[in-house]
């Protein structure tokens, strides 16, 4: 199992809101965040191209939850761990704040919580999705872009959060909790090679985004 | 990566003790500097404290260690194992000094162990801080780097050590002091010629916007490297790696007891210096691959 959220950058509109619904959700502390939305460009469409033959894609950034995570191996308690649904979590019980996992991460996702001594990163939402949630920036994305679920079911089988029509007369916020819409059916279609992932320098990242008809910035 | 002074406390102390303690056994393997081996123990016995409470200044919650600690892939466990080693060793090998007819002889088994276990300490916790994931640290060129610290640091002290308690036949010390000062020369500038190169390792994006950030710069790598040469070079390599090289091959020619109390203490003030400005721009090029979270 490897739980995994992938996002439509064609659908990303750089709105924040996984940003912020991340922070709400999981208590972020200010200046620290576990899920950050880079804006990449605008940049040549070919090169010595000049304005208005620009581009640019919004990319929501953080823990790629890493098929061979190197902040678990860097750990020396043990502390970060690879879980059985695929998510790298960390036990904050176990952690020593020696901040090695930091220094191997190569997004730069992790930080010091200066108030604990622990470091924190994204958990996935580990509190809501072993209640059967979406995580809560696949939920509040504004563009219907994230969808989340286990990459080895195949990641047409992704979900995301389902249409307000989709709700029927039941408006409530457990209606639309539950209610979702699989990728494969949802977004344009895309080719194997317009999914790409961020940088691998052996961790494997996990998660992936698809962008077409522009130029992905940043080696596999 | 913001500087962090206890790691960079720790790696150097650790550098210098176990380049002591490795160059007095070195010196017992020959049957030289018998009068600096008590005063040497001792002094690299102090420094590896030093080195160790700098160390757990750095953790937050130091007193989880005995929580699961041991997760051998880690380099902070091996290091915890390799300085357990190292200290088990130091005290054998003061047990069996303290037990020889004259008071500073161990058997050369035990020499020659410390001698090795002195350079597994240093390559061992060099090592921890390769990582694929930050392209400045991840090469061995930084473990000979390090080892290079003790080279030029350990044999100096033994040095200072062996003329302040009236030894008078430096003509063994002086040529392991100037080699290990070249050696320390050789690896700063491979080194530091390394740390220029690593450019192309970063990601790039070309333009790009971190809205939570709307007032920080783009930030271009091959200027934060630019911006290190003052400090690489100046700091690290002239006054940190070739004036050491320079003063071990004034002292040697002079040869003298006087000489290399005097030397010795510039060879070891002017190595401290390169090897923490050299750990300063260890840090500050320490960027992640993808650096632009």
């Amino acid at each position: 199992m490897q739980n995994v959220i992938v996002t439509d950058l064609n659908r990303c509109v750089g709105c924040l809101s996984c940003s912020v619904a991340c922070k709400s959700a999981n208590s972020v502390p200010v200046g620290s965040f576990w899920n950050k939305v880079l804006r990449i460009g605008p940049n040549p469409k070919s090169p010595g191209a000049q304005c208005p033959d620009v581009e640019m894609y919004f990319l929501p950034v953080g823990c790629q939850h890493c098929v061979d995570p190197e902040c678990v191996k860097v750990c020396p308690t043990g502390a970060s761990q690879k879980m059985e649904d695929g998510t790298v979590q960390i036990d904050k019980s176990k952690c020593i704040g020696c901040q090695f996992c930091v220094m191997a991460c190569p997004y730069n996702v992790r930080y010091l919580n200066k108030d604990e001594g622990v470091i924190e990163k994204c958990t996935l939402c580990e509190q809501k999705i072993a209640q059967g949630e979406l995580p809560q920036c696949v939920e509040q994305c504004g563009a219907r872009a994230r969808f989340f679920g286990d990459l080895e079911k195949g990641i047409e089988n992704l979900e995301g959060p389902g249409e307000p029509a989709a709700f029927g007369d039941d408006k409530s916020y457990e209606a639309m909790a539950k209610t979702r819409v699989r990728l494969g059916d949802y977004i344009h279609p895309f080719s194997e090679d317009e999914v790409h992932h961020l940088p691998d320098v052996g961790n494997k990242p996990s998660f992936s985004y698809i962008l077409r008809d522009r130029q992905w910035y940043g080696e596999e | 990566m913001e500087l962090q002074w206890e790691l960079i406390l720790f790696t150097t102390f650790i550098a210098w003790s176990a380049g002591l303690f490795g160059a007095q056994a070195f010196a017992a393997a020959f049957g030289q500097a018998k009068k600096a081996q008590l005063i040497s123990w001792i002094a690299a016995a102090l420094l590896l404290v030093i080195g160790g409470v700098a160390v757990f200044l750095h953790l937050q919650h130091w007193e989880r260690i005995f929580n699961g600690f041991g997760h051998l892939t880690s380099g902070i466990t091996q290091e915890l194992i390799a300085i357990v080693v190292f200290a088990v060793v130091a005290i054998v090998y003061l047990i069996f000094m303290k037990r020889s007819e004259d008071g500073a002889s161990v058997p050369k088994w035990l020499a020659w162990l410390a001698v090795a276990l002195s350079a597994v300490l240093v390559i061992v916790m060099a090592h921890s801080y390769m990582m694929s994931a930050r392209p400045a640290w991840d090469s061995f060129i930084w473990v000979a780097y390090v080892l290079g610290n003790s080279l030029v640091l350990g044999p100096a002290t033994l040095a200072v050590i062996a003329a302040l308690k009236g030894e008078t036949d430096f003509k063994q010390i002086g040529l392991w002091v100037f080699v290990g000062a070249l050696a320390g020369l050789v690896f700063a500038l491979i080194y530091a010629v390394f740390t220029q190169m690593v450019g192309s390792s970063f990601t790039e994006v070309g333009l790009y916007f971190d809205p939570v950030h709307p007032t920080k710069a783009i930030t271009d790598i091959n200027a934060v490297i630019g911006g290190q040469a003052l400090l690489l070079w100046l700091g690290a390599v002239v006054v940190g790696a070739a004036l050491p090289a320079a003063a071990a091959f004034v002292a040697r020619r002079k040869g003298d007891a006087n000489s290399w109390k005097l030397w010795g203490i510039v060879i070891i003030i002017t190595a401290l210096i390169g090897a923490i400005v050299m750990r300063v721009v260890f840090y500050n090029l320490g960027l992640s691959v993808f650096m632009f979270y």
